[in-house]
């Protein structure tokens, strides 16, 4: 590295403008892990509606917590405790343990429980009923519960109100022992938690957790243990693994790299002044991508650092080409057709992504173009300046001759390479198994003993089902809450039948305006009223005129005009109801969620019977990736054609295009054969890695091929791909180890392309001296 | 506090003391100690509650056992079957042809207050009783009577005040009065077995047997 004033002054505000960069994309960047930026828009009812839910949905968001040991008291007590801490709390929608506290009921909806409870539908409030009632609050008084009972009793003798609480709960009746849901056994608390943030928000479900935790702490005196599972709380794990991983390998590569930089130019300077570009091209991706769209995708960040991985190779062309006799002015110049090809042709393929219509692709394509152009910029016309004239020239290396030699000696028939990529594209063809892979879940598996205790704690709280819904369409709220309504019979006989273990819809909450007028239009006028209520004290311990608050209770419920979805929000009680009943003012979807979904064909009659849509959400999302990956191949197919365009211009000669080209597309198709003999389905992000492969073929040929006849310049050349290419299959070769699916399919591609990148472009771009 | 329950609570007081206000009032510590019993007890009962809700008193019997370590079984065999199983916070009420119910011990602040008074007393324990209740004994060794006030102010709130009534190392009665005009009234041993008829029974009348006037 030069120390001269002017080097240093330019270093300083090279550094400074990686700072600012670096501070603007932090103040205008917001990273987000809204699967939706990175989706293609919806087709199919079902994919709006995945769209529209995808892990907001109310099956997604659910938290399934257990508490484990100590005993049922204590265990009940930190339930209690939990649900006391986090009621209320912004992170959680809801948060339930089983507990129905009178109480808790909004004293506004309260004169409404005539009109929400199911016990009008088939009784009336006559002398039968109420004989029965009283008789067995009676023995409810006498016994040691009548003592919380009592106050209540003037006002609810047939508990409507704990018939409403209880139909509000938003699962199936676990077991319920000292008023909380335990598990079957008995030995596990439950509680039911659904976040506000979105199943995919990893920062926002952390935060959730996080407060699940403090609130254990808080509230825990022994050793009470907590599992929280669901979603949410998979994709914080997934993430801190993946995270995790990727750091102590991203470490072990960095560590690998600046060895081999160390031993390729021995010295630290020249490392230095190799990492600047790269770290300049990401933060000035950064920089462009938060100054036009101002949030990122985190799926994008990902590729898009995968993608400029390219741009570690222009800094070492620069260095490796380095001589005693020239300036390093000149030879970044020397170089810069070349470079320049190579930084052109891929940013300009990268265009083609800006049309897919995705905004993930378009970040990915903004993101890489500045990048890669920064990166390429900043090798020409930065780095030289901070350069010193080369101690040592690689073109002098005896080495290096050696090599160069022996591998153009290898024999390498004509036939040779379009051989291979026919074997290759026939084993692509012929192979077995699907080439690609849609379920994008399976790149980041959840532990298959975590889900499977997931299965089970929703197995035992009757949670709703991830993957089945019925969507009923009407025109507003009321034609919506009575259409859902209709289906209840239906689905009760499905449970009875044991197709499903039960079901949820907006209805059970608020009823159709025409169910309430209903039970209104059946609850007695007060003389009739009076009259039951004497037959029935009379044949019971009780005083006549002990319930005249509930006389009067009933008496005000009949003048009631229904409950409305609005004042069932101004109490607070709306975002449950929301969540089941969607869509804007004149086309509502109301949805039905279900439990332990056994019989699905039972389910799809049920729907095409009464004009309800059974919803498959993972095959809409399987849709939606293919969909997805078909705009993205026909975003590569653009970009392959501008490719050639620009290397054709470039270049012009056909034979010389030829040459360039033909090693990334054999080694394209090396790849793809490889994977699938490998037994490998191809995913989004195989196919990202399989870009980066042929922009590093490209750069490989395209230096090869500049590099002439010019001995000493074969040299300095095959110095500075071998360099590339060994950093660039340290990295990913590490990652090609990791136990992660998602960062295997980043590093094995890569790692396999690097080295049939490097022999392809060396022996398809030199033509075989004559000896 | 109602005018009823205040001359409740009079009378209660006054029967107590009026007639030996000159005899020395008995030593609370020596009478709770020798009410301990070794667990497991149980005794019959008769309990009779009282509520403002009510044309006349429930009126049921069965068995009242200690478990020991504050475990109580309350098992109601006439008119209707029904066991209550008290363990540590929770309660669990099971009756024939209905599904089991079980709260939790802090829902019914009454029944702690009961329960902690009762099994203090079978364990004659009395500063764990002083723990939670103002003392005051009186009467003689053979019609005693011990009246119980919670201390804390949450309890206070729920519960007024528990009377025992016995006889020796006997307890006879336990008479739970709760802020509102109800209450209860359990009569143990001999005086549980002897029949007794809702429409004729009231409070004051109970008490007064209680009090073995």
């Amino acid at each position: 590295m030069k120390r001269t004033p002017a080097a240093l002054l330019l270093l300083a505000v090279w550094i400074a403008a990686i700072v600012a960069a670096a501070v603007f994309a932090q103040r205008h960047l917001a990273v987000s892990s809204d699967l939706r930026l990175f989706l293609p828009s919806a087709t199919t009812p079902e994919q709006r509606l995945l769209l529209e839910g995808l892990g907001e949905g109310p099956a997604a968001r659910i938290l399934v917590v257990a508490l484990e040991g100590a005993t049922p008291e204590e265990l009940a007590d930190v339930s209690r405790a939990l649900v006391a801490e986090l009621r209320g709390d912004g992170a959680f929608l809801f948060i339930a343990n089983g507990e129905v506290a009178l109480d808790d009921f909004p004293d506004a909806l309260l004169p409404y429980r005539f009109l929400l409870s199911t016990t009008l539908d088939s009784r009336r409030f006559d002398a039968d009923f109420l004989t029965e009632s009283l008789a067995a609050r009676a023995r409810d008084l006498a016994s040691p519960a009548g003592l919380f009972l009592e106050p209540w009793l003037p006002r609810d003798p047939t508990l409507e109100l704990a018939n409403v609480l209880q139909r509000w709960q938003p699962t199936q009746e676990p077991r319920r022992e000292l008023d909380v849901w335990f598990d079957r056994a008995g030995q596990r608390a439950l509680l039911i938690a659904e976040t506000r943030a979105a199943a995919f928000d990893p920062d926002g479900q952390r935060a959730a957790l996080a407060k699940l935790d403090a609130a254990l702490a808080a509230a825990n005196a022994g050793g009470v243990r907590m599992t929280v599972s669901g979603a949410g709380a998979f994709s914080v794990l997934m993430e801190a693994r993946t995270r995790a991983e990727a750091q102590r390998l991203g470490l072990v590569a960095t560590l690998g790299m600046l060895v081999l930089l160390l031993v390729a130019y021995r010295g630290v300077g020249s490392v230095v002044l190799s990492a600047l570009p790269l770290v300049s091209a990401g933060l000035a991706g950064l920089a462009a991508v938060a100054a036009l769209f101002g949030s990122v995708h985190g799926v994008t960040l990902a590729f898009g650092f995968t993608l400029i991985g390219v741009a570690q190779d222009y800094p070492l062309h620069v260095l490796s080409h380095r001589r005693a006799d020239r300036a390093p002015r000149d030879v970044a110049r020397a170089l810069w057709p070349t470079l320049a090809t190579g930084v052109a042709s891929t940013c300009i393929a990268y265009l083609a992504f800006l049309f897919s219509g995705v905004t993930g692709l378009q970040q990915l394509a903004c993101f890489t173009i500045a990048g890669l152009a920064v990166a390429g910029l900043a090798s020409r016309f930065v780095l030289p300046v901070l350069m010193d004239r080369a101690q040592r020239d690689f073109g002098d290396s005896a080495a290096l001759a050696l090599v160069w030699n022996t591998i153009l000696r290898l024999p390498r028939p004509a036939w040779a390479a379009p051989a291979l990529a026919i074997v290759c594209a026939a084993g692509i063809a012929l192979a077995p198994r699907p080439l690609w892979e849609n379920n994008l879940a399976g790149l980041t598996p959840v532990p298959a003993d975590l889900l499977a205790v997931d299965q089970e704690l929703r197995a035992e709280l009757g949670t709703a089902d991830l993957r089945y819904m019925l969507a009923v369409d009407a025109p507003d709220d009321e034609a919506a809450l009575a259409r859902v309504e209709s289906l209840d019979p239906k689905l009760q006989q499905l449970v009875e039948r044991g197709a499903i273990a039960g079901f949820d819809h907006a209805a059970r909450y608020v009823p159709s305006a025409a169910t309430q007028r209903a039970r209104q239009s059946s609850l007695p006028d007060s003389a009739s009223l009076l009259t039951a209520l004497e037959a029935a004290s009379a044949a019971t311990p009780f005083r006549a005129g002990a319930f005249q608050p509930f006389v009067e209770d009933v008496e005000r419920a009949r003048m009631l005009e229904p409950l409305t979805l609005e004042q069932v929000r101004a109490a607070g009680l709306g975002e449950r109801v929301d969540m089941l009943l969607r869509g804007q003012a004149g086309s509502r979807t109301a949805l039905v969620t279900l439990s332990g979904v056994r019989d699905v064909e039972a389910l799809s009659e049920l729907a095409a019977s009464s004009g309800a849509t059974l919803l498959d959400l993972r095959q809409a999302s399987e849709s939606l990736v293919a969909q997805q990956r078909t705009r993205m191949l026909w975003s590569l197919a653009g970009a392959a054609v501008l490719l050639v365009a620009v290397v054709a211009f470039a270049l012009r000669s056909r034979a010389r295009v030829l040459r360039v080209l033909a090693p990334m597309a054999v080694t394209t198709l090396v790849v793809v054969a490889a994977l699938q003999a490998a037994g490998i389905s191809l995913t989004l992000f195989h196919l990202i890695a399989l870009i980066l492969v042929a922009g590093l073929g490209l750069d490989y040929a395209l230096f090869f091929e500049h590099a002439a006849d010019d001995a000493k310049e074969q040299r300095r050349t095959l110095h500075a791909v071998l360099v590339c290419s060994l950093s660039t299959l340290l990295v990913f070769a590490l990652l090609a180890t990791s136990s992660l699916p998602v960062l295997r399919a980043i590093g094995l591609p890569v790692a396999i392309g690097v080295c049939s990148n490097f022999f392809l472009a060396l022996l398809l771009t030199r033509v075989r001296p004559q000896l | 506090m109602s005018a009823r329950n205040a001359t409740l609570v009079a009378i209660v007081t006054i029967a107590a003391w009026v007639p030996r206000a000159l005899a020395a009032a008995p030593d609370a510590g020596a009478l709770i100690a020798g009410l301990a019993r070794p667990a497991p007890a149980s005794v019959t009962f008769t309990e009779v509650r009282f509520s403002s809700l009510l044309r006349e008193p429930l009126i049921v019997s069965g068995e009242l056992g200690y478990l020991g370590a504050g475990g109580l079984e309350r098992r109601v065999t006439a008119p209707y079957r029904e066991t209550t199983v008290i363990r540590g916070d929770a309660v669990r009420i099971e009756r024939d042809g209905e599904a089991p119910r079980s709260f939790a011990l802090k829902r019914a602040p009454e029944l702690k207050s009961f329960l902690s008074a009762f099994t203090a007393l079978l364990a004659g324990d009395a500063a764990a009783l002083a723990r939670d209740f103002t003392v005051t004994a009186s009467g003689e060794q053979d019609r005693w009577s011990l009246e119980l006030t919670p201390n804390e102010e949450h309890a206070r709130r729920r519960l007024r005040a528990i009377v025992i009534n016995g006889s020796g190392a006997e307890p006879r009665c336990l008479a739970t009065f709760d802020v509102r005009e109800g209450g209860s009234v359990l009569l143990f041993g001999v005086g549980a077995t002897e029949p007794l008829v809702a429409a004729d029974v009231s409070l004051d009348g109970l008490l007064a047997r209680c009090r073995a006037e």
